[in-house]
């Protein structure tokens, strides 16, 4: 699953659009729309609000270590390297008040241009620019949700998504412009979103027998009427076979069948069943 | 690595994580002068990227990333039990760069760290002052690539060759640089020292292609390795970690008839022999991270040490020390 956490519904539009999201009639304090594996929550202004939000949409929705959060929105440009429209990918995303800093994993290529972004709880004027202001853009939600997120997934699936809007020099945002600008930046957002679970599913696969162990270790554990500690020491010393022989040993399901009359008889089956996992 | 994943993983080193104080240090602008294609992000502390919590080992060793900081502290480590001090008491190693650009699966550094990523600490002269101090008591025996391959990393950061020009006014200091790096060109044009001991670890080409990710054939690490006795430099051989495999018998004796097929032996110092061994704790990280041939065999435990079944591991080092014998005299040759 890719969970977008946007901050308004002008920067969720054209995903919502793109993707062909739809409303979830779920009671919940958020707006929040999916469909096609992706769950798009808008978490309303601000750092602490970001990270509820984006706390509520992964705990709520079970992510797991394969899975994708992003946040994606507008920006206010400090460095005048950038221009209007420019697709930032943070490398580092600074929380302005705590002092926390956290860095994703860019593991992959991408297309867009990289800076750091520096989180604020209100927004961020030129004339009243911070003098210990650090990153190269500013924004009101990235640090929230990356603190939120890499709790709960790992660092190079958790990234930031920024579009400059403005030079710190705005007066009203425009939802139909910044909705424009998201629009213009799908590519990028696509293209890294593909790479992402091209990575995931390449490299982060357990094989199938793997898997099932638990299972198989559930039936000994019944048939052999073993302890807490000898399950354990099972299922380590199953999965260890399985890698190095890239099969079950044939024997093993002679086990499944046996009778247990006393404690000893488990044991001297258990110790029967280990030398041949040590094989 | 495939093509196809070349085309999407971003390269080792696209990024590089540079400590603000280090900035403006001339190791740090020589290195970043090397890598202009890379993103520079500014960090306080090279803790803040490396010992993050979430990262993905395996993932980050197909895109490793480079951190260069300062060290502070210790600079000087008392050598561990499970490695060879090759007879000298004040066995010494230090931790000039953390990581490697290799992968190999035995590695004990993929269960120290929690990162694949490469920390170089750019501040050497720092080293050279604590170990200038040390050396005015007693004399040292260091290993300068401990927790990585430092000539492997040469053409990054030149530190081999500066430890080479630093203990050549040393006397009472000898170094051992171990690698398997082929890059010997990289100290063709300084001077042999007497205490300087270049030592090339060496496996059996299929354990070279199974095991060790990335790096050079054994028959290009022969060659480096010619090269270097024949311009006088002291050369020690590492045949360490020998692994158990299917047919290790076979193996490894026609590696070692191959090694010495193409390798003078009056003309290496001394050699060292030992299987492979690893600290308990670091087995058992490596082992939720990598799950392999190697983390997965079933080893014994002896005072937090994993290796081989005792009657196993003393077949493989008497049929290697058997072999051996046919080419060098026991006196050369370290066993642990
Ligand atoms: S060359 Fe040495 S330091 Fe590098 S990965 Fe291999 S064993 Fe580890």
């Amino acid at each position: 699953m890719i969970y977008i956490v946007t901050a308004f519904h002008a920067e969720a539009k054209a995903l919502i659009k793109h993707f062909g999201l739809k409303k979830l009639y779920e009671p919940s304090k958020f707006q929040i729309f999916s469909g096609n594996d992706i769950l798009l929550i808008e978490s309303k202004e601000g750092i602490v609000k970001s990270s509820i939000a984006t706390t509520f949409a992964l705990t709520k929705f079970g992510a797991g270590s394969k899975d994708i959060a992003l946040n994606i929105g507008i920006c206010g440009a400090v460095e005048n390297a950038f221009s209007k429209g420019d697709v930032i990918l943070c490398n580092k995303i600074i929380n302005h008040y705590s002092k926390r800093r956290f860095y994703p994993d860019i593991l992959i290529q991408h297309s867009m241009k990289e800076a750091s972004l520096e989180s604020f709880m209100h927004p961020v004027k030129k004339d009243s620019l911070p003098l210990e202001i650090e990153g190269d853009t500013v924004d009101m939600e990235g640090a929230g949700f990356f603190e939120a997120a890499s709790s709960f997934l790992p660092l190079h699936n958790v990234h930031c998504i920024k579009v400059v809007y403005d030079f710190l020099d705005f007066e009203k945002i425009d939802p139909t412009e910044v909705e424009n600008l998201i629009k213009q930046s799908i590519p990028h957002i696509e293209n890294l979103i593909n790479s992402l679970l091209k990575l995931n599913l390449e490299f982060c696969n357990n094989t199938p027998e793997i898997d099932n162990i638990h299972l198989l270790v559930n039936i000994l554990k019944n048939s052999l009427h073993l302890t807490t500690y000898m399950t354990n020491e099972l299922e380590s010393l199953l999965k260890d076979y399985i890698i190095r022989h890239k099969k079950l040993p044939d024997s093993i399901f002679e086990f499944f069948e046996v009778q247990i009359n006393s404690k000893k008889e488990g044991k001297n089956y258990f110790d029967k069943l280990r030398k041949i996992l040590h094989s | 690595m495939t093509s196809s994943e070349k085309s999407f993983i971003a390269k080792h080193f696209s990024h590089v994580y540079v400590e603000k104080d280090v900035l403006s240090h001339p190791v740090t602008i020589k290195i970043l002068e090397n890598l202009r294609r890379s993103q520079i992000v500014k960090i306080d502390n090279y803790k803040e990227v490396f010992c993050r919590a979430g990262q993905n080992y395996s993932l980050q060793e197909k895109s490793k990333k480079l951190i260069l900081a300062k060290k502070w502290g210790e600079f000087l480590y008392p050598g561990p039990s499970i490695c060879h001090n090759f007879g000298y008491s004040n066995f010494f190693y230090i931790s000039n760069i953390l990581n490697c650009i290799y992968s190999c699966e035995y590695c004990f550094l993929k269960g120290m760290y929690s990162s694949a990523n490469v920390v170089i600490f750019v501040n050497i002269e720092d080293y050279f002052k604590e170990i200038d101090a040390v050396l005015k008591n007693k004399p040292l025996y260091l290993s300068v690539s401990y927790e990585t391959d430092l000539l492997a990393l040469e053409k990054i950061a030149p530190f081999s060759s500066a430890w080479i020009e630093y203990a050549a006014s040393k006397q009472n200091l000898t170094i051992e640089i171990r690698t398997k790096s082929t890059n010997f060109q990289a100290l063709e044009n300084l001077k042999p020292q007497d205490n300087v001991i270049l030592a090339w670890t060496l496996s059996p080409q299929e354990i070279v292609e199974k095991f060790e990710h990335g790096t050079p054939s054994l028959s290009s690490r022969l060659s480096a390795i010619k090269k270097a006795t024949e311009n006088g430099w002291k050369v020690r051989l590492c045949f360490d970690p020998i692994l158990y495999i299917e047919d290790w018998k076979m193996v490894y004796e026609r590696f070692l008839n191959q090694v010495f097929g193409e390798l003078n032996p009056d003309k290496i110092v001394d050699i060292s022999v030992g299987v492979f061994r690893i600290p308990k704790d670091y087995l058992k990280r490596m082992k939720k991270v990598f799950a392999n041939e190697i983390t997965s065999f079933p080893y014994e435990e002896s005072q937090n040490i994993y290796t081989y079944p005792k009657e196993l591991k003393e077949e493989m080092i008497n049929t290697i020390l058997l072999i051996l014998g046919n080419f060098v005299p026991s006196s050369k040759i370290f066993v642990i």
